[in-house]
């Protein structure tokens, strides 16, 4: 018998604060793959929405104090793309400055975006959809692009019973999200978010679904706005369908 | 404005602060690129059909006219053709040292064209270049030689200089080009063979300023994206490959 | 160049496209000198008909419809002309090869030089820059310092990348390989060359956190692919250079304070990098602007002090709780139905246009700690 694998959740601060229920799905599933979930308490933030906007020291400090937190972990899993890329691709170099460039590159290297740990890790890819029907998936920019990750989703929503994943035209495109960008340039924000949901909704799927929390609120927030039928949901809460 | 040396200087102590930034190695240069120019050509001397194929589809790609043509005798008839499809009936060319010899002029003249030869060296004055140019933008056809021919993008590339105008190839609306299997090469790289070798060991086809690349007719598309043909230099360009080779 | 124009004694100067020119406003010093500058490629001939400037590096007329294009035009002939892009074409040619031809000088960017030959290279699509380059008196190229590559083997290369990238071509209509005024024998070609180098505060990044920007081809590709561009277009960057590639480079040529509000004019959702053919991590050096910005404290003061309390909560778990605590008794009044439609303030910002997640009734550590306690 192989010993269990352990993971530990980096919920983030949009997951924390806005999106519990992600986090939620996040631990059934992987319950149900027989993985030992635990939560490193006191988080708060991976100090990307700083990091990006320019201000690193401060970011350092955050980066730090996360690294801190999932030192003895095994496995760390991430529900954000972008939380995934900052741990993985600016911890290293951020974190040099403040001595603690083996600390970050060990918690780099353990750090996982969920579909991907689900996949090239697990080997894990048969769910049992939330939402029946059709359902469409938009690439967040740092997953696809920082990560290099498109397939890993799609795999797990292609396998997924009970659901018809449709190809969301111009689905590798920005939502428009960018973190301050949304409410520094709100309108330009907005213009490149109603031509994403314009396509999705012209897929006819009932759900989009995403594998980040910013393009979540972005998406979910502009869709409830025009009153659309489609629902955006993140990808744990359309696996979580096998709920006991 | 700053002189040169201030410039340098500058550059330099820039490149100084930080000197490990720029790893990025250059291209691999030939070490002596008339020879490997040489071992291009025989080595295409084996396999040119195939080069020429290769050619005649890109270039067709881009909106070139490609004709083949058995020998230098069908040069002129497959000229005239061309003229009279488009009613045209003055032509400029390259001063026949640079194209085909002189017996291609006369044949083109006995078929009733108006051919207008440039003179094989510089105009004795003002005047006589004024009268020249004058002439070369009235033209309809616009002939010359070609120093490669590139089959992976269909391009022409022409050799400025003494009887070789820079304009035959850009003023008149019809460009018509003439080159046997001497010119073909493969490749961009093959050709950076050969610019290489003009400039340091191996006897450039002229001795002008100026190497033009002519990869199809001039083309825009800066009125709503819409692709449109002819808007500065030719709106069409023909290539007639001459299968006997022109120059015996 | 007014001098070089000067002494040519040029009353007309036809020119091809040439960014630099723009970012040294070329045209506004020679019309001073009662010299006519006039721009020969088509796109750039109807924005100076438009009396405006440049929206896309590669196509500077994208923004121009076919009939407005067909109004300039017959405001400048005085007569009706078609709206149809072939005919517009075809008056241009007309129009602008009279210029070609009666032009003392001739002025034109450069797409690269050869070192090690002194060859200036000029890639056009519609022939102006052999035109330029053929027939005035003299022919003036202007450079960025940082265009010159080492020899033709590296020029064949960079050619495939800049008409790949920029127009989806194996190779550009036209290169012209340039090194210097008519040689003896030609028949034609200018008397004069003159070779004009722009430093404009370039050869400062060679050691400078922006030096990847000086690869840049100027092929356009990220303007493309950038969602922020396609939806604002070139002028509203308010610069010579538009799109991402542009903030680098007005930072690199006007300096950083110029960039404050535009280094963030990007969702850094990383296409102009991936679309990049020479690999400049744009999103990178847009980040690192808005740290200089930040650093230098440029950037508004409230936005600053509101990033130093945001990094002060996330680092001191206790007040990022009573954050979250606190958020949730202040959202009361405009949290309905499970989400917020609409806040005070720039806190609207956001809900003019979208809806916003309330902080949820209690958080997923909370909810995690409460359950461990219940069940340990």
């Amino acid at each position: 018998m192989t010993a269990r694998r352990r993971v530990s959740l980096m919920v983030t601060c949009l997951g924390d604060l806005f999106f519990p229920d992600v986090g939620f799905s996040i631990v059934r599933l992987l319950r149900r793959l027989d993985v030992v979930v635990d939560v490193p308490p006191a988080q708060t933030c991976c100090g990307l929405p700083l990091f990006n906007s320019g201000y690193h020291a401060e970011a350092r400090a955050v980066a730090a104090r996360t690294a801190e937190l999932f030192r003895d972990s095994e496995h760390v899993v991430v529900p954000s793309g972008s939380c995934a890329w900052m741990v993985k691709h600016e911890y290293p170099g951020l974190l040099a400055e403040s001595g603690l460039a083996a600390l970050a590159g060990e918690v780099a290297a353990r750090t996982y975006e969920l579909s991907q740990f689900l996949v090239r890790v697990l080997g894990a890819t048969r769910f049992t959809s939330a939402v029946p029907g059709r359902v469409t998936y938009h690439d967040s920019c740092h997953l696809l692009r920082g990560l290099h990750e498109s397939r890993s989703p799609r795999t797990l929503l292609e396998n997924l019973s009970g659901a018809e994943l449709v190809d969301l035209p111009g689905a590798d495109e920005c939502c428009g999200f960018g973190g301050s960008f949304s409410v520094r340039l709100p309108e330009v924000s907005t213009q490149i978010l109603d031509k994403k949901l314009a396509n999705v909704e012209a897929t006819g799927a009932g759900c989009l679904v995403a594998c980040d929390a910013g393009c979540l609120m972005q998406m979910r927030g502009g869709l409830t706005r025009r009153k659309s039928p489609v629902r955006a949901l993140h990808l744990a809460e359309v696996l979580d369908g096998g709920r006991p | 404005m700053t002189t040169r040396a201030e410039f340098f200087a500058r550059i330099r102590g820039e490149l100084r602060k930080k000197p490990a930034l720029f790893a990025a190695s250059t291209a691999a240069r030939p070490e002596h690129p008339a020879t490997q120019a040489d071992a291009i050509r025989r080595e295409l001397a084996e396999r040119w059909p195939e080069t020429l194929e290769a050619f005649r589809l890109e270039f067709e790609r881009v909106a070139g006219v490609f004709h083949r043509v058995a020998s230098l005798d069908d040069v002129a008839p497959t000229i005239d053709r061309i003229a009279r499809e488009r009613g045209a009936r003055e032509l400029v060319s390259w001063h026949a040292a640079s194209v085909a010899g002189d017996g291609l002029s006369r044949a083109l003249t006995a078929r009733g064209l108006g051919v207008h030869e440039m003179p094989a060296g510089e105009a004795a004055d003002g005047a006589e270049r004024a009268r020249l140019r004058a002439i070369t933008a009235r033209a309809d056809l616009g002939l010359t030689g070609v120093d490669l021919a590139v089959a992976e993008t269909g391009t022409l590339v022409l050799v400025s200089g003494a009887g070789r105008p820079r304009s035959t190839s850009l003023l008149p609306p019809c460009h018509i080009a003439l080159f046997d299997r001497t010119a073909l090469v493969e490749s961009l790289p093959q050709v950076g063979v050969f610019l290489e070798a003009w400039h340091r060991d191996g006897a450039p086809p002229a001795d002008g300023a100026v190497v033009n690349f002519i990869t199809g007719p001039s083309r825009t598309a800066d009125i709503e994206l819409t692709l449109t043909r002819g808007v500065h230099g030719p709106k069409e360009v023909h290539a007639i490959f001459e299968d006997g080779g022109l120059r015996g | 160049m007014v001098d070089i124009a000067r002494r040519a004694g040029a009353r007309m100067a036809v020119k091809s496209k040439s960014m630099a020119t723009e970012e040294i406003d070329l045209n506004e010093a020679l019309e001073r000198e009662g010299i006519t500058p006039v721009e020969t490629d088509l796109g750039e001939y109807i924005i100076q008909l438009a009396h405006e400037r440049p929206s896309h590096i590669i196509a500077p007329a994208i923004h121009k419809t076919k009939g407005q294009v067909a109004e300039l035009f017959s405001r400048e002939l005085k007569r009706p002309v078609e709206a149809d892009p072939e005919e517009l074409t075809r008056i241009a040619r007309a129009e602008l090869r009279q210029k070609f031809l009666q032009a003392d000088i001739g002025i034109t960017g450069a797409n690269f030089a050869v070192a090690d030959t002194g060859t200036v290279v000029l890639v056009t699509n519609e022939g102006n820059g052999r035109m330029v380059t053929s027939l005035p008196r003299v022919h003036v190229a202007v450079m960025g310092a940082e265009k010159v590559v080492p020899s033709m083997t590296d020029l064949m290369v960079f050619l495939a990348i800049l008409a790949k990238s920029a127009t989806g071509q194996k190779l550009s209509v036209y290169t012209t390989l340039v090194r210097g005024p008519r040689r003896a024998g030609e028949l034609e070609g200018p008397e004069e060359f003159h070779l004009v180098l722009l430093d404009s505060g370039r050869i400062a990044q060679l050691g400078g956190p922006l030096r990847e920007a000086l690869s840049c081809l100027r092929c356009g590709a990220c303007l493309n692919v950038c969602p922020v561009y396609r939806q604002i277009g070139g002028h509203a960057y308010g610069h010579t250079y538009p799109g991402p590639i542009g903030i680098l480079l007005t930072a690199m040529l006007e300096g950083t304070g110029s960039v404050k509000e535009l280094a963030h004019a990007s969702s850094l959702c990383g296409a102009c990098a991936d679309a990049c053919p020479v690999r400049i991590d744009i999103p990178k050096m847009l980040i690192e602007l808005r740290r200089e910005v930040g650093d230098q404290k440029i950037a508004p003061w409230i936005e600053r002090v509101t990033f130093k309390l945001l990094a002060q909560v996330l680092v001191r778990p206790a007040l990022y709780r009573l954050a979250a605590r606190v958020g949730r008794v202040l959202q009361r009044p405009f949290a309905r139905g499970g989400t917020i439609s609409g806040l005070p303030l720039f806190l609207d910002d956001w809900t003019r246009t979208r809806d916003l997640p309330p902080v949820a009734a209690r958080t997923f550590q909370e909810r995690w700690a409460a359950e461990r306690e219940a069940a340990p």
